[in-house]
């Protein structure tokens, strides 16, 4: 299994912070960081941007400093089906 | 002659921009594509006598089909038919960064130069890079470059000039994938062999495109080779899928991810890391599972500490300004049940509760500081761990770090808790976290009866407080069935200072809800309160309702060494806990009154008891509206029976180590 997939199961069993995820998978932040945004762009991961529309109607806001990461809940290709069926 | 035309791809905020400008010295002009929306920039520059023609592109991470920016990116690339492109690559992100480069690769384009930016932070971070080597794995150009500081701008564009000129040849390596995933693109670069498809595009690209599932290809194909042949691709793909568990874009992503890996190994390597950040070093310390709690611990004692050093005295002044004015307003007022009413009921009462707001203003402005400075953040991500410990899920901090302001808006964001059950838990426990409210009613027992020992004594009972709370949380989620965690990643900020305005507005935006509340629901309060210590006989002849009401209650608040005046107090803090003053406000007028007339033990008692005895109305109410009555009603109940169990144990402690 290559990175991005440790990365991706981390945070689907809810591992919640980068640094954790460095420090479990034994890799710089920087590169967890990356890899996060890998994922988010294959829309795996979602980020909630500081300051953005979803951002500020969130109820937590208060107490939610910045940005924050959430799975989009696409897990594996049974999601991807209907795009199948569309083509 | 045409001027030959230059591309400038790359991941978002790599520097493309600055590059451009750099190559073009500003002159860029903006245009539009055709047939979308998204803007580019174009710029000439010359070099040698010959004209480049410089297309900025935008940011993308990848080039699959994912949004317009990656199409208007890959459309350009594949039919804006560019002289030369230029993958400028980020230097301190290269893993991440040459994803892109791949996919360029794989695109079957040749006349391609990386231009590695940012070597200059790179050298910082201590990412040593060999262009040479690097150029080599590769099998294209590369030039180290900072655009930013202008370093290797004319050898790029030498390397342009040269590439366009035909006289630089490359050979771009490409990424290998498993057995599994090359069978794959075997079988479909077959099925597309031989249709016009193959003149145009490498089929190899197609293939790889087609197991991401890409939207655009896919229609592409479907022209090309109908239906039934593209269902036949995509069927023998599913499976695949379903072999590996996962979706082949990401399978795809991520081998690709670790070729490149290998790669690197051979021209990038790590010497001593940069000196952390202040935000590292700080983090080290703030979120240790050991330290981090030691901190924790100081910090808020140092915010309590602030609270009651500043506040105390001016709550004081306060106290005795409302004190005065009564005095003085007496004597003007003929009718002595208006002079009661107003003296001893409204300026008492409400006066008592409006005096602690400068503690309120005070706990909100170092509320807002601990946030903007990012230390909150901080916070959430050290309890989360503790959370899931007692069985909440770690999203569960958000809403019981909200409850230090007020236990409405924490009830309310259990709405983000996915799974029903982890919800009515969350809910259950809320109320349990000391609110402003009650930082009133500790403070007001704290500042009077501990002299200077209030900060650690306030501590202690939010201490308690909070674990009770997670103790109630593992006791109730015992009954409670765990359902699937929702993970939740919380981005630690780097640490800032924060801006004074946005502090003081934020806290004066949350305190005035503690000021208007004076005004209507702690007045309606204070009034009843010295409706019922007034009538039918006045207070002291054991005859007016609030004694009768407190006889009735007295026997068990003696359990925990409290008296009838504690259980009127307790009936009017249900409506607002700030009441709990404003009932002693009204009883004994004086807070040397109050101080004669219980012993610290009492007060200690009284604190942990008014903050975990019930939900105020509101909150109530917000569990009622966000589960159901029986829910609302249940956790009263709990936590009554908690109070009483937590007030109980204390006093008779207290007892026994002879404090009483
Ligand atoms: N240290 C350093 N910073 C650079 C360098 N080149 C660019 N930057 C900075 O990187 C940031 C992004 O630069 P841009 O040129 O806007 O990046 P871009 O690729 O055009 O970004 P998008 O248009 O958003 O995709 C800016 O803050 C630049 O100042 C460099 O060589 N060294
Ligand atoms: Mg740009």
């Amino acid at each position: 299994m290559g990175k991005l997939e440790e990365v991706l199961d981390l945070i689907n069993s809810g591992v919640t912070q980068e640094m954790e995820i460095a420090k479990r998978l034994g890799l710089a932040k920087e590169e967890v960081s990356d890899i996060i945004k890998i994922l988010e762009n294959l829309g795996y991961v979602e980020k909630v941007e500081a300051g953005s529309k979803t951002c500020e109607s969130c109820p937590l806001k208060k107490v939610c400093y910045g940005s924050c990461l959430k799975p989009t809940g696409v897990v594996a290709y049974r999601i991807r089906e209907n795009v199948q069926e569309k083509g | 002659m045409a001027m030959k035309v230059v591309a400038l791809a790359g991941n978002p905020n790599v520097g493309k921009t600055t590059v451009f400008n750099s190559l073009t010295g500003m002159r860029q002009h903006v245009g539009n594509w055709p047939g979308v929306t998204v803007e580019k920039k174009e710029g000439v520059f010359e070099y040698k006598g010959e004209k480049f023609l410089v297309v900025d592109l935008p940011g993308t991470y990848s080039l699959t089909a994912h949004s317009i920016d990656e199409l208007v990116a890959r459309n350009f690339l594949l039919n804006g038919n560019p002289d030369v492109v230029v993958n400028v690559v980020d230097a301190t992100s290269l893993l991440r960064n040459l994803l892109l480069t791949m996919e360029i690769f794989e695109m079957g384009l040749k006349n391609v130069v990386i231009a590695l930016n940012k070597i200059d932070l790179a050298e910082k971070k201590g990412i040593r890079i060999d262009p040479l080597k690097m150029s080599k794995a590769l099998g294209v150009p590369v030039v180290a470059m900072s655009a930013k500081e202008g370093i290797g701008i004319e050898e790029l564009k030498d390397k342009i000039y040269e590439m366009a000129q035909g006289r630089i040849k490359t050979n771009p390596v490409v990424p290998r994938y498993d057995p599994e995933v090359e069978r794959e693109i075997e079988h479909i670069t077959n099925s597309l062999k031989g249709t016009k498809l193959e003149r145009r595009y490498p089929l190899r690209w197609l293939a790889i495109k087609l197991l991401q599932r890409d939207d655009e290809v896919m229609k592409l194909v479907l022209r090309h080779i109908g239906e039934e042949r593209l269902r036949e691709i995509m069927t023998h793909i599913g499976e695949a899928e379903a072999r590996y568990g996962r979706a082949m874009d990401l399978i795809i992503a991520s081998q690709k991810y670790e070729f490149i890996d290998r790669l690197t190994h051979e021209f990038m390597s790590y010497v001593g890391k940069e000196k952390e950040s202040l935000t590292d070093q700080l983090d080290r310390i703030l979120i240790h599972p050991v330290y981090g709690f030691i901190a924790l611990a100081m910090v808020f004692y140092a915010v309590f500490k602030f609270i009651f050093a500043l506040g105390l005295p001016l709550q004081e002044w306060l106290d005795g300004l409302f004190a005065s004015f009564g005095e003085w307003l007496a004597p003007q007022i003929a009718n002595e049940t208006l002079r009661g009413l107003l003296v001893d009921g409204i300026i008492g009462g409400v006066g008592s509760v409006l005096s602690f707001f400068p503690l309120v203003f005070l706990l909100f402005f170092a509320l807002s500081i601990l946030e903007d400075v990012g230390y909150m953040a901080r916070v959430a991500a050290l309890m989360e761990g503790i959370m899931r410990k007692f069985g909440l899920p770690g999203k569960s901090v958000i809403p019981l770090v909200l409850g230090l302001g007020c236990n409405v808006p924490a009830v309310m964001a259990t709405r983000t808790l996915e799974d029903e059950r982890e919800r009515l838990v969350t809910m259950l426990v809320s109320p349990f976290i000391p609110c402003s409210a009650r930082l009133s009613v500790i403070s007001f027992l704290a500042g009077a009866f501990f002299g200077s020992n209030h900060s650690i004594v306030a501590l202690s009972v939010y201490l308690i407080a909070i674990l009770v709370a997670l103790l109630s949380a593992w006791l109730v989620g015992r009954f409670v069935v765990k359902g699937e965690e929702s993970p939740f990643v919380i981005e630690l900020p780097e640490y800032l200072i924060p801006s004074w305005k946005t502090v003081v507005t934020h806290s004066w935006e949350r305190s005035k809800e503690f000021v208007k509340k004076a005004g209507t629901i702690i007045l309606l309060g204070a009034i009843a309160i010295w409706y019922l210590s007034n009538y039918p006989v006045e207070i002291g002849s054991g005859k007016s309702y609030a004694e009768k009401l407190g006889y009735l209650f007295e026997p068990y608040m003696r359990l925990m060494g409290l008296d009838w005046k504690a259980a009127v107090s307790l009936l009017f803090g249900i409506i607002a806990k700030e009441n709990v003053i404003s009932t002693y406000g009204v009883i004994y007028g004086t807070t040397e009154a109050i101080k004669n007339a219980m012993t610290p033990l009492q007060a200690y008692v009284l604190a942990v008891v008014t903050t975990l005895y019930i939900p105020c109305i509101a909150t109530i109410g917000a569990i009622r509206a966000e589960s159901n009555w029986k829910w609302a009603l249940f956790t009263t109940a709990y936590m009554i029976a908690v109070a009483s169990i937590v007030g109980i144990l204390i006093w008779h402690a207290g007892v026994a180590l002879g404090l009483a």
